[in-house]
């Protein structure tokens, strides 16, 4: 089960990646912002913000076929989410499914969906490829979010590998001592398994909390700042918030 | 879906769940800091640790479906309403960045969903059940099953909400098919939160929450509260039925011009099948906690 | 068992007939009375469930005595007054899982300059610095996930070390590491001059590192003598449950 995932991705240099992290974010939320204000049916404008996302791939060093199969996944999840929608929005119908009938307004908004949550699908998977976990951790602490989340996030990554190794050793245990079958022997052991997991994390954070406090913790985690939001950064945000603000302007013209 | 992507939401809607779930979330911070104080940080590392690495298991449901623990609720029972609330919203911060599970300008309303109306109003659940049903491992368990089951509706809900009020599709529908599939989710996180909690606390007793003993005063709110509510729900189902939805009203009211053309237009297949998701919703809920209430005071017998 | 040592005028740490118990169980320590001297090498020997943990637990005030009491430089070790305990008192415990929680080496080692109030970047410098007394400086950037074992161990130490503490005390230091992981471990302590308590079961270690041994045994100080006497009295070491051939 080996939980890798938090860094899997992120391998791309380029320019991209030598911004700050907290102006990567940014950027992420810029795009995701100006998608969402883009009012339906706003054709050219959708394609404008995806050239721009795509233009962002190619500056991140992202070669289009990776971006492409990293962005599979979410965009499968939300163009089935769209679908709903297909057959769901009253409007006229085009063609009908059995009970279901597919509208035009239906057709209209699953494909504004799709625009729209493509391109901040898009600037999310830019920012996984050129960011590590740790890395944004320190971004959203840059960004001022509340330093209980922060600090959570920070400690739960070492806290996250040890726990799924453990996790790992104990289901392949369990695995080779019980050689049943079916779905009521697997819940079991799955409410195990999470019981153990919950309660093996309780005593690390235990154990943890008095190793910070025998150096010095008073309950607040300070940072090394390793890599704070520049000059430089913060100006390539606001060139791209700039451009964005553009496009939802022509759009909303 | 639990985890709204984006390009649904409006951006008036946007706005405001963003507003509404970082005030709640401001709180959380200043609340938890105040109870766990130094404590605070290790803690709520290992409890997301824990809910990251929960939700990554899937739990075999009927007919080849399965769910995952969401885990809202078992953590608000075993750190508190505030920490809950923290830890739920970084796992969906997190699943937003990396993963793309869930939108970014959706998170306000994600977090609405499962931070705030999930962790945070199943725990007043939580403590609802509890006062009523009186002190005891077994009621205590009865109540956090009310509670994990209530919490997924409350999600569903929300998500339904936010849904019909961007214009995307009527309220009618949205609730019938999210509190649906919510129920089933529901059903899973209860009988995931109950079973890891009793096993939990078997291994580890002294990690009951000693100072959330219902008192007799306690149960007095309780009862109030709850006939309040369930008052509430009726009134507001016969209301329903006749006068168009007062959220459609408003809906109209604030020019989202879509909104008055296309939630005016009854869903013509849907309505005459079911008599009127909303009144359904409201008053299957009033329903579940007449329902959930009854049996668990014949399971909780001590 | 020897007499209780007078206050000392140049003790670096003095432990008055300390005793202990958790809450809900039943003593963990009685009337543990010893003193350090600067510069003593001190190994604390006894069976597992004696008491030593529980004693080092109380050495930078991370549990404070039901009765007794312990002094760090002439001050009592309180709740007011741990914080200060802490910067002449470096623990290191068991488990280099625990003590490794930040996301980066770096970070990890940096905490505790942090914490004593360096600004980010003294406290960086003084990090690589310690990363690299320790020949790790090369992992300053990785998680303690892509370290093994012994390079764990050392990078826990280093944690502690960055931190200048006067009174060095250790948990098992070489538990649980491959022969050449354990001397690694020893070559280094023995190289640093700060005063020295470590717990033990390897008697190896112990002989090469401390010439003072502190035994402990069902939550009493059973005997403070030199470590050199003790490791030759092959029936007490077997009476107190440090020596079992098979």
């Amino acid at each position: 089960m080996g939980f890798h995932h938090l860094d899997r991705y992120a391998d791309a240099g380029g320019p991209l990646a030598r911004l700050a992290p907290a102006a990567r974010v940014l950027g992420v939320v810029v795009i995701a912002l100006g998608a969402a204000l883009l009012p339906p049916g706003a054709w050219p404008q959708m394609t404008a913000l995806l050239l721009l996302v795509l233009l962002l791939a190619v500056l991140a060093r992202v070669p289009l076929a990776v971006f492409a199969a990293r962005a599979a996944a979410p965009l499968a999840l939300l163009a089935l989410a769209s679908a709903a929608v297909l057959v769901l929005a009253p409007g006229e119908p085009l063609a009908r499914l059995g009970p279901l009938a597919l509208t035009d307004a239906g057709l209209q908004r699953f494909t504004a969906a799709l625009g729209r949550g493509a391109a901040a699908v898009g600037a999310g998977v830019l920012l996984v490829s050129t960011t590590r976990f740790p890395e944004l951790v320190e971004a959203l602490r840059e960004l001022r979010l509340p330093a209980a989340v922060t600090a959570a996030l920070g400690l739960a990554y070492r806290y996250l590998y040890l726990l799924t190794d453990e996790l790992e050793r104990l289901r392949r245990a369990a695995a080779s001592r019980n050689a049943r079958r079916g779905s009521a022997p697997r819940r079991r052991l799955l409410v195990a398994l999470a019981a153990s997991a919950f309660t093996r994390s309780y005593a690390r954070s235990e154990r943890v909390h008095r190793a910070m406090l025998a150096r010095g913790y008073t309950g607040a985690l300070a940072s090394l700042r390793p890599h704070p939001l520049e000059r430089g950064s913060a100006l390539a945000v606001a060139g791209l918030a700039g451009v964005v603000a553009g496009i939802v302007a022509w759009a909303r013209l | 879906m639990a985890h709204i992507p984006d390009g649904f939401l409006s951006a008036p809607v946007i706005l405001g769940s963003s507003a509404a779930s970082a005030a709640m979330l401001a709180l959380a911070a200043r609340r938890s800091r105040d109870t766990l104080q130094e404590r605070q940080a290790p803690l709520l590392g290992a409890t997301t640790a824990f809910v990251f690495a929960a939700q990554m298991f899937n739990f075999p449901l009927a007919a080849g479906t399965s769910a995952h623990l969401l885990g809202g609720v078992l953590v608000a029972v075993l750190a508190g309403p505030w920490a809950a609330m923290l830890v739920v919203f970084a796992v969906v911060l997190v699943q937003a960045l990396l993963f793309q599970d869930g939108g970014i300008a959706a998170l306000g309303a994600n977090t609405l969903n499962l931070a705030v109306l999930g962790a945070g109003g199943g725990w007043l659940v939580y403590r609802w059940a509890f006062a009523m049903l009186g002190a005891g491992a077994r009621r205590r368990l009865a109540a956090v099953a009310l509670a994990a089951f209530v919490s997924a509706l409350l999600t569903g809900a929300g998500v339904a909400l936010e849904l019909s009020l961007s214009g995307v599709v009527p309220l009618r529908s949205a609730l019938l098919v999210l509190l649906g599939s919510h129920a089933l989710i529901g059903l899973a996180e209860a009988a995931l939160t109950v079973g890891i909690l009793a096993a939990v606390l078997r291994t580890r007793p002294e990690l009951t929450p000693a100072a959330d003993l219902p008192g007799p005063a306690a149960r007095r709110w309780a009862l109030g509260v709850g006939a309040l509510a369930l008052a509430l729900a009726v009134g507001a189902g016969h209301f329903a039925s006749g006068a168009p939805d007062a959220l459609e009203v408003a809906a109209a009211r604030f020019g989202l011009h879509e909104a008055p053309a296309l939630l005016a237009t009854p869903f013509a297949g849907y309505e005459a099948a079911v008599g009127g998701p909303w009144l359904v919703g409201t008053v299957g809920v009033a329903a579940v906690f007449a329902c959930g209430w009854l049996a668990l005071r014949l399971l909780a017998r001590r | 068992m020897t007499q209780p040592q007078a206050a000392q005028a140049d003790a670096l740490l003095e432990v008055h007939d300390l005793a202990y118990r958790y809450p809900g169980a039943g003593w963990a320590l009685e009337g543990v009375s010893f003193a350090l001297r600067p510069g003593e090498r001190v190994a604390v020997l006894g069976p597992n469930g004696a008491g030593k943990s529980t004693l080092l637990l109380h050495l930078n005030g991370l549990l404070l005595p039901e009765r007794g009491r312990v002094l760090v430089q002439g001050l009592e070790v309180t709740e007011h007054t741990a914080r200060r305990v802490r910067a002449a008192v470096g623990l290191v415990f068991q488990d280099a899982d625990d003590q490794l929680f930040l996301p980066s080496l770096l970070e990890d080692v940096a905490f505790g300059p942090l914490n004593e109030g360096r600004t980010p970047a003294e406290a960086t410098a003084l990090a690589r610095a310690a990363l690299a007394e320790l020949g790790l400086e090369a992992f300053a950037e990785r998680a303690a996930h892509h370290l093994s074992g012994g390079e764990r161990r050392l990078a826990a130490l280093a944690t502690v070390l960055v931190m200048r503490p006067r009174l060095l005390v250790l948990d098992e230091p070489t538990g649980a590491l491959d022969a050449r992981a354990r001397q690694r471990v020893v070559h280094l302590l023995q190289r640093r001059s700060e005063t020295l308590l470590l717990a033990t079961h390897d008697l190896e270690a112990a002989a090469a590192l401390c010439e003072r041994a502190l035994l402990i045994d069902e939550h009493r100080l059973v005997a403070d003598l030199p470590l050199p006497t003790l490791l030759a009295d092959r029936e007490r070491l077997q009476r107190h449950g440090l020596l079992a051939p098979l």
